[in-house]
């Protein structure tokens, strides 16, 4: 495995977690919901999603059921903001802390075990191409499939009625409202698909990336996600770049310091997180960049005046 | 985020031991020992290891003992109240285990004279408070033969916690060991700058293989990432603190074990006794404190015998490690043919041996 191949490959598993719960929180926010909660779904996720290929040995059960507990705390979240109408960021920094609680207490009796790897597929012909093969084509079935969801979602978003009607309701929830849209429920809708796609990265990371569970290690992503959608100005393919952006920096980082570049490792530990300020930072000198694609009601609570 | 999930934890965790502590604080007058871990007991790691001390202490002790853990403390202010509530609760005695709990405890010890404190890693004392650290440069040592041994690509990768000076006797030493037996070895350095990432860990791992290390060391870290990804690719791994035989049931090349029983059991006697002086306690080979396990079968048998040769050698310190001549990366002398580098050199080592590639950040 030459060094180049290990940056190509492991970019690709290393942003899958990311993609896929930025996939989710960009149809949650696109809807106008901003939940803040990634992190907590992400670690419900992956401590859920770990147990569950403990106890049964599937890993297509564990990506299940790390998809239906994160989405049920996704809906905890969706009734504070939609039923209850409580503030959007605090009840998604809520549920976020609340996540990484419930993930400690479901992971506890597994704290620090494994768990078998998610098989790679066998492609038998793209795997045996020389250097591709190994780097692009061998790799389990998820990390095509975000590939696939995120054309899917950009097809839903940019081409399809419904993806109108929820940028719609994430413009002006008022205008759909009157137009005659549930906008609660499709909001509860978005919200939800959000909570299970980051409940698939979080068991993505504790039954594929990294085969075991241990408290504490979503390890942040889960705010990488939430900048991922800044850093993408909302749009799907801006999105799914900065994921492997970031995926190849950190890999990059572990490789220049075993080649024996003479920098600082502390300060390439920091690259991927600096490079993402900088960019960030000139994303928004650009007020139009940023306008055109984010959701004029995100995080806006809405109450229907019947 | 993280930290202020632990707070929360960590005051739900204090309420409940208080309650708990209450109720059987009456019920005899037992010798109270209180531990506190910085991570959660794992199935392996650095906590895991110093809870099998505590339940040595509990063996031996039985009923004239008890013990109260709290885990997965962060060093701070929660570091502080847990410890200050343990005291309060009627503690005889607590362990602290983590080297950022140092400057805490010392203040607790200083109001509370009558109790006996020991602590991990760090460097300070007082009367009552002593402090616990391992040579585990010693089975560095011996890991490198094994490792120099085995190895055919002449590289190794180490995924490297922090460069303290901790971390680098123990890259030293298990550099000169590999070179003893293979001349030609060169070491690669990953510093990961934790203790605990287990995805980075993994990551870099893969990142060494990639450039054809084939003995992957993990050096302070507290998963089995690194050690799977070993078994995995078909590279060797050796590991610290705990053994991971069953995470690479193939390619362990050996663990560098600790052993806390023997200490902790001497300290709550002396502390019982009242003989209990707060001092620093070095445990190498010749305590039993650190050994090497799970050595590799693939290793032969004239390989093993001169292994044990060298164990031996350490074990009745007749041979440092650290033995001259040796010199760094630029090829300077640092410890003179003939001689040893001193425990106060080895404890604030700062500069690698000739044949590791990578530098110490500054």
């Amino acid at each position: 495995m030459e060094p180049l191949i290990f940056i190509l490959a492991g970019t690709l598993a290393a942003a899958t977690p990311l993609l896929y719960a930025a996939l989710g929180e960009l149809v949650a926010e696109k809807s106008g919901m901003l939940n803040l909660g990634v992190e907590g779904m992400m670690a419900v996720g992956a401590a859920s999603g770990f147990v569950i290929v403990a106890l049964t040995g599937s890993h297509a059960l564990g990506f299940l059921g790390g998809a239906v507990v994160a989405m049920l705390l996704s809906l905890v979240y969706a009734a504070l903001t939609i039923v209850f109408l409580a503030n959007q960021v605090a009840s998604g920094l809520s549920i976020g802390i609340l996540g990484l609680g419930i993930s400690a207490a479901i992971g506890k009796e597994y704290e620090g075990t494994t768990v078998t790897t998610f098989a790679k597929l066998d492609l038998p012909i793209l795997s045996d191409i020389p250097f591709l093969g190994r780097a692009i084509f061998d790799q389990d079935i998820l990390v095509y499939g975000a590939i696939a969801l995120a054309i899917l979602i950009w097809y839903l978003l940019e081409k399809t009625k419904l993806g109108l009607i929820i940028r719609a309701v994430g413009e002006s929830p008022h205008s759909s409202h009157v137009l005659g849209y549930n906008v609660a429920l499709i909001r509860l809708s978005c919200v939800a698909f959000g909570g299970a796609m980051a409940g698939i990265g979080g068991a993505y990371l504790s039954t594929a990336y990294t085969p075991l569970w241990a408290d504490g290690m979503v390890a942040g992503r889960g705010w990488i996600v939430v900048a991922l959608i800044v850093f993408g100005t909302w749009m799907v393919p801006r999105v799914m770049f900065g994921a492997y952006l970031f995926g190849a920096l950190t890999l990059l980082e572990l490789s220049i310091q075993g080649i024996g570049f003479n920098v600082p490792s502390q300060i390439l530990s920091a690259s991927p997180y600096i490079i993402t300020i900088v960019v960030l930072a000139i994303i928004s000198r650009n007020p139009i960049l940023i306008r055109q694609k984010s959701p004029m009601s995100l995080g806006e609570t809405f109450k229907a005046n019947s | 985020m993280k930290k202020l999930s632990r707070t929360l934890t960590k005051t739900l965790v204090a309420a409940a031991l208080t309650a708990g502590l209450s109720l059987t604080a009456s019920a005899a007058d037992k010798f109270k020992v209180g531990f506190v871990y910085p991570s959660p007991v794992g199935d392996v790691g650095w906590a895991q290891e110093l809870d099998k001390g505590r339940k040595g202490i509990e063996a031996a002790f039985g009923d004239k003992v008890e013990t109260v853990v709290v885990e997965n403390v962060p060093e701070g202010p929660d570091a502080a109240r847990i410890m200050n509530q343990m005291a309060s609760q009627g503690a005889d005695m607590i362990m602290l285990g983590s080297f950022g709990y140092m400057n805490d405890g010392l203040k607790l010890a200083a109001r509370k004279k009558d109790m006996s404190f020991i602590h991990a890693s760090g460097f300070k004392t007082a009367d009552n408070f002593g402090n616990f650290q391992t040579r585990n440069y010693e089975s560095a040592y011996i890991a490198g033969i094994a490792a120099g041994y085995l190895t055919k690509s002449n590289t190794f990768g180490i995924v490297a916690a922090y460069p303290i000076p901790e971390v680098v006797g123990i890259i030293n030493t298990f550099t000169l060991g590999a070179q003893k037996v293979n001349p030609d070895v060169t070491v690669k350095v990953v510093w990961l700058n934790s203790w605990f990432n287990p995805s980075k860990a993994q990551e870099s791992a893969r990142s060494l293989i990639s450039q054809s290390a084939d003995v992957v060391f993990s050096l302070y870290q507290d998963t089995p990432s690194v050690v799977t990804v070993g078994e995995e690719e078909g590279v060797y791994v050796i590991n610290t603190s705990s053994d991971m035989k069953k995470y690479a049931p193939t390619k362990l090349l050996a663990s560098l074990a600790i052993d806390w029983v023997p200490y902790f059991t001497e300290r709550v006697k002396a502390a019982m006794d009242g003989t209990f002086k707060g001092e620093p306690y070095w445990g190498g080979m010749a305590d039993d404190a650190v050994s090497v396990a799970s050595l590799s079968s693939d290793l032969s048998a004239e390989q093993r015998a001169e292994i044990d040769k060298v164990t031996a050698s350490i074990k009745s310190g007749a041979f440092h490690p650290m033995s001259g001549p040796i010199v760094d990366q630029d090829g300077a002398e640092k410890v003179a043919a003939g001689s040893a580098i001193s425990d106060g050199d080895m404890l604030g080592i700062n500069w690698l041996v000739k044949g590791v590639e990578t530098r110490i950040p500054n």
